[in-house]
């Protein structure tokens, strides 16, 4: 939310139905006398993550939507309890998701900016930030991935890194390059004109410094001569999407994730696989690419078409998806027991079903792969480009890029 | 620090008292989660009830020792669900809020068609699982949460209502955890160990289960609810005929017939309702005369019996000067989500919106809540119509809404609501003055409250004077220290 919506919403917010749909144990619809919900409808009983962790009504969107309205509309004081109970709150959208009607995650995104403008950002968010405005990237990065730093600066297909895939999971990076290449797209990289794209500050509540990476990243793309932007991170996908238009308003080239890519390639006829991968694996669906991006069919279709890869759903995924933890880092540092046991259920459910789990964000990754080896699991995790890649028979190194600085977390 | 207004504890010292029973994280002083429970839907700031501690029990034996402490304290222990939309609840004075979510084990025992649920189990799951066997309770529509227990101790009116009366009337039995710790259990839950099971309400002497429903827990912490399941009948309709404003004494007849017809379902509004989702052109446009709507459902066990039905409806309303409104009922029905999932349904998220944006409402308020016989409907909404003329709610911009649910009883049961600030000052004066206008005609009558216990407004009271201080004596005898729901059976300025 821009300041101008930030207000209005504020003005606004208010007491939900409190019907619980966002985070109760049962069907969000039971049934209509003749049939049982289908799929996009048979919401799973476990949905919101920290209901799930804290067991309290008050760590829900329900909850937190009437704390919203106490401090928006009655002056209620906001205090280290309150920021607690209102952080610890992982953005996966599935009570906006459920109630399109009150739409509860923008009151737990408008009370954040809240926080920020009153000085009570969360430290660990507040390092990030200072990284992003002093470094321009979350991890006081200095060398880029040198695939990305060997692309021309200008070009219509324009690929939007994001500070993992260009500082911390270079292999990211170089398989979407690799096989976007492979399928015929060169691909352009803005360089040290890349910002961070500023989720972790527009969902961390800091506005001013979201909006201001906002307006550079936009002009720096424009000036790229950007005809199509291709994101390989959820979040930055999502920043793009949604965010970015409502701070610039409408952006004049397209924003797609790479799974929209390979799927369009596969759909005309202008991409394969031809090596086979004998694994059975599951598909994360990242909520900042499925709830918040309304991207689930896509990579789906584009791992359908690995010759040998079984794909085997989760209990819950799609619409339905559980969140990993992370929170886009968000809530890893800032609650990292509360990300340890939502990441661990993700991991067991993952396991449940296949050997490996595939995501389409470098986050999600890093988050999976840190809770599988704290739960002693043999779960792989893979990021989409990867598992492509290897499909194509290109080479690009499982290794991760080390980073120069660990704030924001170390990988392996 | 203050719990209740009267008495002294120390709450961190309670509270480590009661994490002792429950386990750790399963209690919460602070004072933002307790803010988070405090608030009842629809009715604003006026319903804002705030805990000292929320506590969350698992299983009646918890529920138990916490009763046996919060008496030794002389704490108060209020138990509440989400409360859903037109419902009420919480601490009155304060103390601890009971918490009872983990509850939620549902046993089907399909062959002799019972069911026992727990107490913080959501009554759609409830719904859902019954559904699996081919069975069903008349399901209430907005109700996802941890309802159950919450639809026996409010009065709850579910679809089926107009056949089967509330989901109460379907209530056999309670396993109740009484304010000194013991745990009861009464009607069918009686038998429940035995070798007959949860077979039969009424156990030797008077009923005990009436005690409980639509107590607010003042009487006992309910953690079970036994009911007796109907058969889910396989072939379904819906259908909507409406009538003119003038026509309002033939409405009510028709009301009456079908009820007495043991028609399963009416549910009826007048244009209000649909005025903005007309306006958004979302539905087709109303006819000129189109005022009073009834929703029809019918069921059968065969599609000619359930034709037979159909052929009876239309006849009966068509007879009676109701005109078809086709595409009205069997749209919220037949496309998911369904009607069911009010907070997801697109065509009333729409609604909301533009209403938000056209009228700077931003929240959904009930106005008034009544129970009266259906003979007096055309008397009740001419009064409702005119008393929010007076004061600028009907129609638009405020467009207040009449919902109403006739029900076996041959009652109606209905709300006016519209949507609206609760923050904005004027408004709630207006609403406020149409409320206290009609109210006075109302009760004056002998109608009752019939959304949320305590019976707010205080008509209710004055009209049962007797049975009121009978349940006062009740709840003295069972709760001498006062520590359940305290204030469900006493007059309470709701005017903060």
């Amino acid at each position: 939310m821009n300041g101008r919506q930030l207000d209005e919403f504020k003005r606004q917010v208010d007491i939900c139905l409190v019907c619980a749909a966002c985070f109760a144990h049962g069907p969000v619809t039971p049934h209509n006398w003749t049939e049982l919900p289908p799929p996009e409808w048979d919401a799973p009983n476990d949905r919101c993550p920290s209901y799930e962790y804290y067991g309290l009504r008050s760590h829900t969107g329900m909850g937190r939507q009437m704390l919203a309205a106490s401090v928006f509309r009655e002056g209620y004081p906001v205090d280290q309890d309150l920021i607690d109970v209102v952080s610890s709150c992982t953005n996966c959208g599935v009570c906006s998701e459920v109630c399109p009607m009150w739409r509860p995650l923008d009151a737990i995104a408008a009370l954040r900016q809240e926080f920020v403008q009153r000085g009570l950002q969360p430290r660990a968010t507040q390092k990030l930030d200072a990284n992003v405005a002093e470094c321009h990237n979350l991890f006081r990065g200095r060398t880029r991935e040198p695939v990305l730093e060997a692309l021309p600066r200008r070009g219509a297909d324009l690929y939007f890194a994001g500070c993992e895939a260009a500082f911390r999971q270079g292999a990211t990076g170089r398989a979407t390059v690799e096989i976007l290449r492979a399928a015929g797209i060169e691909v352009a990289h803005m360089g040290g004109d890349e910002w961070c794209c500023g989720f972790v500050a527009d969902w961390g509540g800091n506005a001013s410094l979201s909006e201001e990476v906002a307006r550079h990243n936009v002009q720096a793309a424009v000036a790229a001569g950007t005809e199509r932007l291709i994101t390989s991170c959820a979040e930055c996908y999502a920043v793009w999407k949604t965010h970015y238009p409502s701070v610039v308003g409408e952006l004049p080239f397209e924003v797609v994730h790479v799974s929209e890519v390979l799927a369009g390639l596969l759909d005309e006829g202008a991409l394969s696989f031809d090596h086979e991968i004998a694994r059975t694996v599951t598909y994360h669906d990242p909520c900042f690419l499925g709830r918040h991006g309304g991207v689930y069919d896509e990579p789906r279709r584009v791992l359908a078409a690995i010759p040998g890869l079984k794909v085997r759903e989760m209990r819950r995924y799609g619409r339905w998806s559980y969140c990993c933890g992370s929170g886009g880092k968000l809530t890893q540092l800032t609650y990292p027991d509360f990300a340890d046991a939502t990441g661990a259920a993700r991991v067991h459910e993952a396991e449940a079903v296949a050997g490996a789990v595939v995501t389409a964000c470098p986050a999600c990754v890093m988050q999976l792969r840190r809770t599988a080896k704290k739960q002693r699991s043999a779960l792989e995790v893979f990021d989409l480009p990867l598992m492509v890649a290897e499909a194509m028979g290109i080479e690009v190194g499982s290794r991760i890029t080390p980073g120069e600085d660990s704030a924001g977390g170390s990988d392996e | 620090m203050a719990t209740g207004g009267t008495v002294q504890v120390d709450v961190a010292e309670l509270g480590a008292k009661l994490e002792s029973i429950v386990g750790p994280g399963r209690v919460s002083t602070s004072r933002a989660v307790c803010r988070a429970y405090s608030y009842s839907a629809f009715w604003g700031r006026t319903w804002l009830t705030v805990p000292d501690l929320v506590v969350v029990a698992a299983t009646a034996e918890e529920v138990s020792q916490v009763l046996r402490v919060a008496n030794e304290a002389g704490v108060p222990a209020t138990p509440k669900g989400p409360v859903g939309q037109g419902g009420f609840g919480g601490p009155m004075k304060g103390g601890i809020l009971l918490d009872l979510t983990p509850m939620d084990e549902i046993t089907v025992d399909r062959k002799n068609m019972k069911v026992i649920a727990g107490a913080g189990g959501s009554f759609f799951r409830l719904a859902q699982e019954l559904f699996k066997h081919r069975l069903m309770l008349p399901t209430s529509e907005y109700g996802p949460g941890p309802t159950v227990a919450s639809s026996a101790i409010f009065p709850v009116n579910a679809f089926g209502k107009t056949r089967y009366g509330r989901n109460i009337d379907l209530v056999e039995g309670f396993e109740v955890v009484l304010p000194d710790g013991q745990i009861v259990r009464v009607g069918s839950m009686a038998y429940a160990d035995s070798d007959f099971g949860p077979y039969y309400r009424y156990i030797t002497g008077p009923d005990l289960v009436g005690l409980f429903t639509q107590s607010n827990g003042a009487f006992g912490i309910v953690t079970k609810v036994a009911y007796s399941c109907l058969r889910l009948p396989k072939c379904w309709a819906f259908h909507a005929y409406y009538w003119p404003l003038a026509q309002a004494e033939t409405f009510a007849a028709v009301m009456t017939e079908a009820t007495a017809m043991e028609i399963f379902d009416i549910h009826i509004s007048d244009r209000w309702r649909f005025v903005g989702l007309e306006k958004a052109g979302l539905i087709p446009p109303l006819p000129n005369d189109c005022n009073f709507v009834a929703y029809l459902t019918v069921n059968a066990e065969s599609p000619a019996e359930l034709a037979a039905k159909e052929d009876v409806i239309h006849e009966m309303c068509r007879s009676r000067g109701g005109t078809y409104l086709p595409g009205a009922a069997d749209h919220f029905y037949a496309e998911w989500p369904t009607v069911f999932a009010v907070v997801s349904q697109p065509m009333l998220v729409k609604l909301f919106n533009l209403t938000r944006e056209a009228s700077g409402a931003t929240g959904m308020m009930i106005c008034d809540s009544l129970n009266y016989p259906t003979s007096w409907f055309p008397q009740v909404y001419d009064k409702l119509m005119k008393t929010a003329r007076k004061y600028g709610l009907w129609g638009e911009p405020n467009m207040i809404v009449y919902d109403g649910f006739p029900m076996k009883s041959l009652t109606i049961c209905s709300q006016t609501w519209l949507f609206i600030d609760f923050y904005d000052r004027d408004w709630m004066r207006r609403v406020e003055a149409y409320r206290a206008e009609f109210r006075e005609w109302f009760g004056a009558r002998g109608g009752t409250h019939q959304s949320g216990v305590p019976p707010y407004p205080e008509y209710s009271w004055g009209n049962q004077p007797g049975a009121h201080d009978l349940l006062r004596r009740i709840k003295g005898l069972l709760d001498p220290n006062d520590i359940l729901s305290p204030g469900t059976f006493e007059k309470r300025d709701w005017s903060r």
